[in-house]
Parts: C-alpha cells; structure tokens; sequence
C-alpha cells in the first residue's frame, strides 16, 4: 500500500503533460462531434460561393439557380472583405461575372469569369460545379442552339443527377467520428501516460533509492509487483476514464460490438505503451530527455501511422515505415472496425490479427526491459 | 560589464542540452515528420485509383458512351482514375462487402445509380464522375437523335461533341494566389511553435536571477549589479538563440524540404522577430509570474504552446479552419495562431492587412506580458525564500 | 566608522512565527563574528535580511554606517557571501564561474584575472580549474562555493555554514582560508552549528534562539556562563546508581548524571579533578573503558541558559 501511496503522490506531481493531453484529446472529440459540415471526415458536402453577379441576363440567371440548387450561397461578405472572408473560411469559392458575359457568350469572344478560392477541397468543388455548368452550355453554343434552347437544354441535362443508395446499416458516419477520436487517443496515450509513469518509474529506479529498496525488509519480488500494479492500476484506470469520455461524447454509437471492438483495441494498446513506458522508466536517461524522447516518439508515431492525417492520405512509403509501430496496427484497427458491417471469423480476423501483433510488440518490450533490469543489476555489483 | 553578462548567459544556454534541443533540434524533427506524413497530400494531382465495378446489362451494352469511358478512365496511363470490374450484381455485392470495391454502378431505365458501403471522398468522386459521363451521354444521344437524318456520320458527331465537352471555350480566371497550399499550414503552425518554445530559455534564464528560484539566484541578488542588466543581458542571449532556432528551422524546411515562406523574405524575417518576441516574453511572464519550480514552469510553456499549436492546425489542418470559421475569438488570444496566420496572409495574398494585424497583435500581447512582468519582477524582495 | 555592522530592534514574521524578534548587535570592523545556534533559529533569516534579500517588517539594518536597501550596490560592491546551498552553474567550469560571479563586482578584466588566481589560490583549487562541478568531490565543491563569493575581495564577508558535510582535509583548508580573510582586513559574519570551529576562529559569538539573542561575548567569556569549569567523562559499562548520590557530595561536584553508559561529573572548580576521581573509582572498584576532563564547550553554555543541547 505504502508504494501505491508514493506513486500516487509522485504522479500527482507530475500531472500536468497528462491533463494537457486530455485536453487536446476533448478539443479535438468534440469539435470532430459537433460540426455538423464533416470537415474532418472529408464527406461531400457544399461549398460556401459567393456569387458576384454583374450581368443580369437569361443566362447567368440560369447559371446562379444551378450553383443555388448545389452549392451554399454566402451573402453576408462584404465585397471588399472576400480575402480576409476566404482566409477565415466564410466562404470557399468567388465567382465574378463581368457585365456583359452572356453577349461574350453567345458570340464566343473569349467570355471569362474571375474567380477566387480558398485553396482547398472545398475551393475545387466550386470550381468542378461552376465549370460543368459552363462546359455544357458552351457544348450546346457550339452545337448551333440558340439562347432559350441552351438554358433549357443545359438545365434539363444537368437535372441528371446519380442516385446514390448506402448498403450499409451502420451509420458509418458517426463510426467514422469515433475511429477519429479512438486514433487521436494514440497521441494522449503515448504522451500523456508514457510520460507520466516513465517520469515515475524514473524516481523509483534511481540508483539510491533502488539501493534503498533493496536493503529494506520487504521482499524484492514483492516490491516490484506492487509497483508493476501501481502502474497497471494507472494505465487501466486512465485506459477507462478514455474510454468513458468517448460514451460521453460519442454516445449510443459505443453500445454495440463495433464500441466494444474500439474498447478491447485500445486495451491493448494501453498495455504497449505501459510496457514501452516501463522500458523508458529502466533506461537511466536524464529526466529532462525522457520528456524530449517521448514527445519524439509520441508525435512521430502519430504522424506516421495517420492518428492526425488519415492512413489513406499518408504516402505508400511512409505506411511501410509505419508497419514497424505499433501504433499502425492500433490504428489500422480503429479503420476496420469503421467499416465491419457483419462480425464474423472472416471479417474479425484481421482485427484479432492485428491485436496479436500488438501483444507481440509488449512481449518484446517486456523482455528487453527484463534484460536491461538483469544487466544494471550486473554492473552495479 | 554588459558583454560579459551576455557571454555568460549565452554559454550558459548552450552547455544547457534539453533547452537546445527543445529550441533547436526538436522543431527539426517534427518538421520532417511532418514533411513525411504531408507530402502525398500537397500532391493533390496524384489520386488513388478507386476499384469499382459496373453491373453488366442490356442497357449498358446499348450506352457504349458510358462504357468506353470507364474502359478509358481505367486504363493505365497518367489520368487512370478507376480500376473497374464488369461483373453481375451478386459478385459485387460480395466484393463490396469484402471492402474490395468502393461501390458498384447499375444502370436502369431512370439513368445510373450507385450502390456504396460508406460515404467518403471516394465515393463523391465516383458520383461526380458517374453524373458527368451520364450527362455527357445524355447530350450526346439528345443530339444524334435530332441531327439524324442529316449526313454526318454518328461517329463524327459524337467525336465533336466530346471535344467540345472536354475543353470549353469559356476561361475561368482564378486571381486567389495561385500557389495556395493549405498543406503548408503545419510547417507555419511548426514556425509558431518554435518561436514559442523559445519561452523555455526566458524561463531558464530569469531562474538563473531570481533569489527565491536558485541558490545561484541569491547570489547574483546581493551583488551590486542591477537586476535590469542581469535580466536584459539574459533576455538578449535567449533571443539570439532562439532566432537561430527560427533561422535553422526556415532554413532547413524551405532549402531541403521545399516549403514556400512566400517572396517576402524581410516580411517573413519580421514576423520571425515578432513571434520570437512572444515566446520570449511569454516565458519571462511564466517565469516571474508563477511562484511554482522550474519544470512546472517548463511545462507550462510546453503544455499552452502545444495547445496554441494544436488549434492553430498543427495536428490537424482542418482544425484551423473550424475554429475561424466557428470560434474565431480563440485566435485574438493564441500567439500561435497569430504567427500561423501571418505567414499564410504572407503566403497566400496580395493584401498586408491581415500580417500587420497579425504583428500588430503579437505585438501587444508582448507589451502586456513584459509590463506584467516588470511590475511583477520590480518587487524584487521576497517575504520567503 | 567603528562598526560594520548595526541591527537594531530587527523582526522578521513568517504568517504568525516569529523567526526574529527584536534583534538588535553590532560588528566591530575585522572581527569574526559566530553567529550560532540551533537549526531554525533564526541564523539564515537573520543574514538574508541583512542582505535585502527578505522583506522585515520592523527595525534597522545599518552597513558600513549606511542603511542597508535593495538598491544600495555601493554597499554591496564591498560584500561578499557564502550560502549554505551551493550556488555555482554546474553549466560552467570552476574557472568561469569565479569568472562570472567575479565579473558582477569587477569590470576590470585583468584585475579580475589576478583576482581569480588569487581566490584560487586561497581555496587550493588551482588543479582543478578546468573542472565542472560535477567533477568535484562535495568538499571541492564548498571550496568552490566560498571562492565564488570572496573573488572580488570584500570587507564584508557573510558565511553562512560554509563546513557542512566537509570532510576534514578540506574543513582545516576553508578554516585556514578564512582567518586569512580576518587578517587581510575583512570583517566576517560566520554562522555553523560545530561548537569547535567557533571557538577556534570567532573573537565574538552571538548564540540565537527562536530568534533571540540568548548570549553575546567572546567564547571565554561565554564559557564562564556555563557556571562549570571542568568536566569529568568516564565510560562505564554496568553502573550502579547507588554511587550516583555519593558522587554528587563530593568536593566541588556540582552535577553528576549516568546516561548511555556514560558518566558526567561537571565541578564548579577546576583543579586536581581528574585525579582525585580516578581514585575514588579505585577505592569503590569500579571499572571504566575509559576517562577525560574536559573544558567546558559552547553547548554547555547553551545547555545551562536554555536546557537543552545545541546540535538538535
């Protein structure tokens, strides 16, 4: 109980990083939640355009219904605002129609239309939108239509839309959202709770207080099993109070086998980092580096594995890099799990696989932590 | 008296290994974790090829228009944009469940329809491009229909009006600056961050004077140096390393991993002094403010400095882009957001305004944080120690 | 200017304690004054005050007849001290942080070299100037510590507990390095808790408790407030206490007591003592290990006004 209590007390000292990295793990699982426009999930939704319409004609009347009925229309700009509004995403796309566009048009001398972007996927959206509407029309202007008979047929064919149908049942949507949160905590957990037990860890393991120890009257083995559940009992409980957040904020999603999936991997990946955190705490590294190795690995895994940009984003090589961490198969999980409609030995079996690897990954780290224990012991006599 | 001082502090700094690797070194290396992970996306061009499948039946036999261009569309050359498989409905119903296909396309008497497991950006890539083809068809079999008793051969007319199709007469001028990259954001918010991290050497160095701090502290207290030169000579060593920081960082990102500061280098160079500045006085705020020891201090400096970076889009680009869409209060009060959105205003348009808001803000916020600090440090006797 | 220093009425509060109650003492210009007493009794605070470096609510600290203050460095320039903690940049090396501390008083670069060597020289480190702190034995690193602050040659020199956890060789170096400071003109204020080294080195000691004054003179003068002159120590295995009573009446005893097998007989004079108690134990045939007189210490003094012992 007495080595419990100084973990408590040398943990409490050292609670900041962790708070911080909860933190950023709820600003980031809630702003991925609450927008509404799936900015993060990159789900196809409408540009915000800001239409600058100086011809008032037949023809660009008919080109601003079709960019009302697919694109969101912005006209709380100030016009001579549109770049701080681009800069701030108060709108993607700009589009000015000089004055005598349509006669331009319909004589085919060289009509033009200026447009702005904010330079993202949202900008091009504007632009493929904007640009299919023009290229039909012209189509039909070379075919030798006249004017009614361009809009009429431009908006008619246009009108052809896809109908698209969702085999799934799941609301993969809101999976989606959870596989961003559970791939974020690969960043808290590496961070936060490496840091904290490694810095602890640290403290019990110097050469002083280890000679301490070992000259007192409890029991060696005993010792270190207290300390080992110490540091499970913090690994788990921080393990279950993620978790929880991602009841709270995800919510009914996280009551199903997909929910119960997330749960047991990131179990598992707690367990890696308590391992890797433990192997940190042995090496005899000054306490300020540990911070610095730590950042570095946490970070580095995170960027490389796609916990930030998503694993489909990140280049083939950088994913080959990645298969040597552990936290692509943690994260590799969270993606299954997102798209797993039926559960059953084929679909699982990646999943189950990938939890293997994980293990694998702590039996390694258990036994060169062991193995740098065995050598300290060595030369320290 | 001043120079040495300042020699001191600065060899004082150096010898300091986890200061010069948080300041120096530590901003390098996430730069190239960030180049490693970033540069497929700023490739934008380079798409991955989506594996589909279409539904073979009569009407697809009888649309060739709608065939052949996903024959084309899947062929292997720069533009391949699909892999596609003509199967029946059960096989890819099968291979869309085993994730092998993004989703299948089926073509009945209303037009196509498409059948997918989720909705992502590749499946709003295929519904663009399905409506596209099919739209294209349309126009085409609309007009072989009207022109068909005149004596051009179909084949020639629908040649003609696929070229027509795809290359308009019509130009699109785009006057946003046409090198806008949102994938730079990172390696701005990185710049912000390094700047920031420089508050860890205020941090150091103001320990060094403070009686109450350091053994070293009280030492330097009853010497009949003033605290103002001891602080000021500190203060300028910090800086100079922290400008090499700054330099070392913008060097090695923009010579060996091609990012684009923009053509303004004297403006990039000030925002780089005024950022440093930030960070600087935000550490000597943190330092004579907090009554609290020498790694809780640093870890504050750390803790809001990732904090800053991380919602001025470091993590995640999109970020950015929520909290000044939605939230933009957050940024009058981040540093980092302010050093971010400077250097993308720089980068990004014609226009200063937004830069020297930006300085002008970074600006004020060191004002505040160093006068905070005089008082703070003026009252220079401690009632414990 | 016949004082360096003068407190008068001085009070320094923590909350509710009282750390310094009305302290008031005056230093004559090249003394060594011993400031002594137990952990907690004020000492440090009382330097640190004198220093500026702690706020005090009441009374007057006067420095070479100036009032002391924050911002007086003309009297700053002119004193020098040694804290309890070490206080040296482990970042530097020996030589650069007599260097660096040398360089707030001394802007002059060559006197400050001389300077340098000189201090040095007095601590017997030349060896090891190239050393970083970490290299150096904690007896070097005191050595360190005092030439760091004395560099600039001071008038005033404050010590606070210059020798704790020194070992010997390095003690008798510091010891030997501080009356040298005395005879080359400087005035110092030296506080230690090891009774020995105050009453080797110190021409007047000051004995404080719970922020008082309890005694002032100089160690004979102190000594003879213990009311004792000799002591007898006889280290005896299996006592028997009947003898205490018959102890006690004997010529000149004053105190007699038995504890960890040691036997204590204080006299109130001092001749002849030691003999004659060798005899009496001959006579009764009681065995000892092992028998001394010994003078009376500065803790006897500090036993005999507050009843307890000064090493707590």
């Amino acid at each position: 109980m007495i080595v419990f209590k100084t973990y408590l007390k040398i943990i409490n000292k050292r609670k900041w990083p962790i708070i911080l990295y909860t933190v950023l793990l709820i600003v980031f699982g809630s702003i991925t939640i609450s927008t509404s426009d799936d900015n993060i999930n990159f789900v196809a939704s409408k540009p915000d355009v800001l239409i600058v319409n100086n011809d008032d004609s037949a023809l660009t009347r008919s080109l601003v219904n079709y960019l009302e009925e697919n694109t969101n229309i912005i006209d709380t700009v100030k016009l001579d605002n549109v770049d701080d509004a681009l800069f701030y995403r108060e709108v993607n796309y700009v589009i000015y129609i000089p004055s005598d566009f349509e006669t331009a048009f319909m004589n085919d001398d060289n009509p033009s239309i200026t447009v702005k972007g904010s330079g993202d996927y949202y900008a091009s959206f504007g632009e493929i939108i904007l640009n299919r509407y023009l290229t039909v029309a012209n189509t039909y202007l070379r075919l030798g239509y006249d004017k009614e008979d361009i809009i009429s047929n431009t908006e008619s064919v246009l009108s052809n839309k896809v109908d698209v149908s969702l085999i799934n049942e799941t609301d993969t949507t809101t999976l989606a959202k959870v596989t961003y949160y559970y791939n974020f905590t690969n960043y808290s957990i590496l961070a936060g709770l490496i840091y904290a037990i490694s810095i602890v860890m640290f403290s019990f393991n110097k050469k002083m207080i280890c000679y301490r120890t070992e000259i007192s009257s409890l029991n060696k083995t005993k010792y270190n099993s207290y300390l080992l559940l110490s540091n499970g009992a913090f690994a788990l409980l921080l393990w279950f109070f993620y978790v929880l957040l991602s009841f709270i904020m995800l919510g009914s999603v996280m009551f199903s086998i997909s929910g119960l999936l997330y749960m047991i991997n990131s179990f598992f990946f707690v367990f890696f980092a308590l391992t890797l955190a433990l192997l940190l705490g042995k090496l005899k590294l000054d306490k300020n580096a540990v911070g610095g190795i730590i950042n570095v690995i946490a970070l580095g895994s995170s960027f490389l594995c796609g916990a930030f940009v998503p694993a489909a984003y990140l280049p083939d090589m950088v994913l080959k890099i990645a298969h040597v961490l552990p936290s692509y198969y943690f994260i590799n999980n969270n993606e299954l799990i997102k798209d797993i409609v039926t559960f059953d030995f084929g679909s699982l079996l990646p999943f189950v696989i990938n939890i293997l690897i994980m293990i694998g990954f702590s039996v390694i780290v258990i036994l060169l932590t062991n193995g740098i224990g065995k050598k300290n012991v060595n030369t320290n006599e | 008296m001043f120079k040495h001082n300042i020699i001191y502090s600065f060899k004082l700094l150096i010898k300091n290994k986890v200061l010069i690797f948080w300041t120096l070194f530590f901003p390098l290396i996430l730069a190239t974790f960030f180049h490693l992970a970033f540069s497929n996306i700023s490739d934008s061009e380079k798409l991955n090829i989506i594996d589909i499948a279409i539904i073979e039946n009569e009407l697809l036999d009888n649309n060739s228009y709608f065939k052949e261009s996903f024959v084309y569309l899947s062929s292997s050359n720069e533009n391949q944009l699909f892999d596609t498989i003509f199967t029946t409905e059960e096989d890819a119903k099968e291979l869309l469940t085993n994730n092998e296909i993004v989703g299948y396309i089926v073509l009945n008497g209303d037009g196509p329809s498409l059948v997918v497991k989720n909705s992502d950006i590749n499946t709003t890539i295929l519904k663009y491009v399905i409506e596209e083809i099919n739209q294209n068809s349309i126009i085409i079999n609309n007009t072989l229909e009207s022109s068909v008793n005149q004596n051009t051969t179909i084949n020639d007319i629908s040649n003609q009006i696929i070229s027509y199709l795809s290359s308009s007469n019509i130009s699109i001028t785009d006057q946003s600056s046409d090198n806008v990259d949102y994938m730079m954001l990172p390696f701005y918010s990185l710049v912000a961050m390094t700047a920031l991290y420089g508050g860890i050497l205020g941090v150091a160095m103001i320990n060094y004077f403070l009686a109450n701090m350091s053994s070293v502290g009280k030492r330097v207290s009853v010497s009949p140096t003033k605290k103002s030169i001891l602080i000021l000579s500190g203060v300028i060593a910090s800086y100079i390393i922290q400008l090499l920081g700054i330099s070392l960082l913008m060097f090695y990102t923009s010579v060996i991993l091609n990012i684009n500061y923009g053509s303004n280098v004297f403006l990039v160079f000030l925002l780089g002094l005024v950022g440093s500045l930030a960070g600087l006085s935000f550490g000597i705020a943190v330092s004579s403010l907090f009554k609290v020891n020498e790694d809780t201090k640093t870890g504050i400096i750390i803790s809001v400095t990732m904090l800053g970076c991380f919602l001025s889009g470091m993590m995640i680009s999109s970020l950015k882009y929520i909290i000044d869409k939605y939230i933009p209060i957050v940024n009058l009060f981040n540093p980092a957001s302010m050093i971010t959105d400077g250097l993308y205003s720089l980068y990004c348009y014609d226009n200063f305004n937004k830069y020297w808001f930006d300085i002008m803000s970074l600006l004020i916020f060191s004002l505040l944080l160093i006068l905070l600090s005089i008082t703070s440090l003026r009252r220079q006797k401690y009632d414990s120690i | 200017m016949n004082y360096v220093i003068e407190v008068e009425h001085l009070t320094k509060k923590y909350k509710s304690f009282k750390a310094i109650d009305d302290l008031s003492f005056k230093v004559k210009k090249g003394e060594i004054l011993g400031l002594l007493g137990p952990n907690g009794s004020g000492k440090s605070t009382t330097i640190n005050c004198l220093l500026a470096l702690l706020n005090f609510k009441q009374g007057h600290i006067k420095i070479f007849g100036k009032e002391m203050k924050q911002d007086a460095y003309d009297i700053k320039q002119d004193i020098g001290v040694v804290f309890q903690d070490v206080a040296v940049f482990d970042e530097l090396t020996v030589y650069e942080n007599i260097d660096y501390f040398g360089g707030l008083y001394i802007k002059d670069k060559n006197l400050r070299k001389t300077y340098i060597n000189e201090a040095l020289d007095l601590v017997s480190l030349k060896d090891f100037a190239k050393f970083y702190p970490k290299q150096l034995s904690g007896g070097l690193i005191r050595r360190l510590n005092i030439a760091c602050g004395i560099v600039h040659k001071p008038k005033l020199i404050f010590l606070d507990e210059p020798t704790v956890a020194v070992d010997p060789q390095s003690r008798n170096n510091i010891l030997n390095g501080i009356r040298k400071l005395r005879d080359d003109g400087a005035t110092i204020i030296y506080t230690t808790h090891y009774m020995e080294e105050a009453e080797m080195i110190c021409d007047n000691i000051v004995i404080l408790d719970k922020g008082n004054i309890i005694a002032e003179g100089s160690s004979d003068e102190l000594k003879k407030l213990a009311k004792i002159e000799e002591k007898v120590i006889v280290e005896i295995m299996n006592f028997d206490d009947k003898y205490l009573k018959m102890i006690g009446k004997l010529k000149n005893v004053v105190d007699v007591t038995y504890a960890s097998s040691i036997l204590t007989v204080k006299y109130n004079k001092g001749q002849n003592n030691l003999v004659t108690f060798i005899e009496y134990l001959k006579e009764n045939k009681i065995e000892y290990f092992k028998i001394y007189s010994e003078r009376p210490t500065l803790n006897d003094v500090f036993l005999e006004i507050t009843g307890k012992e000064l090493r707590d």
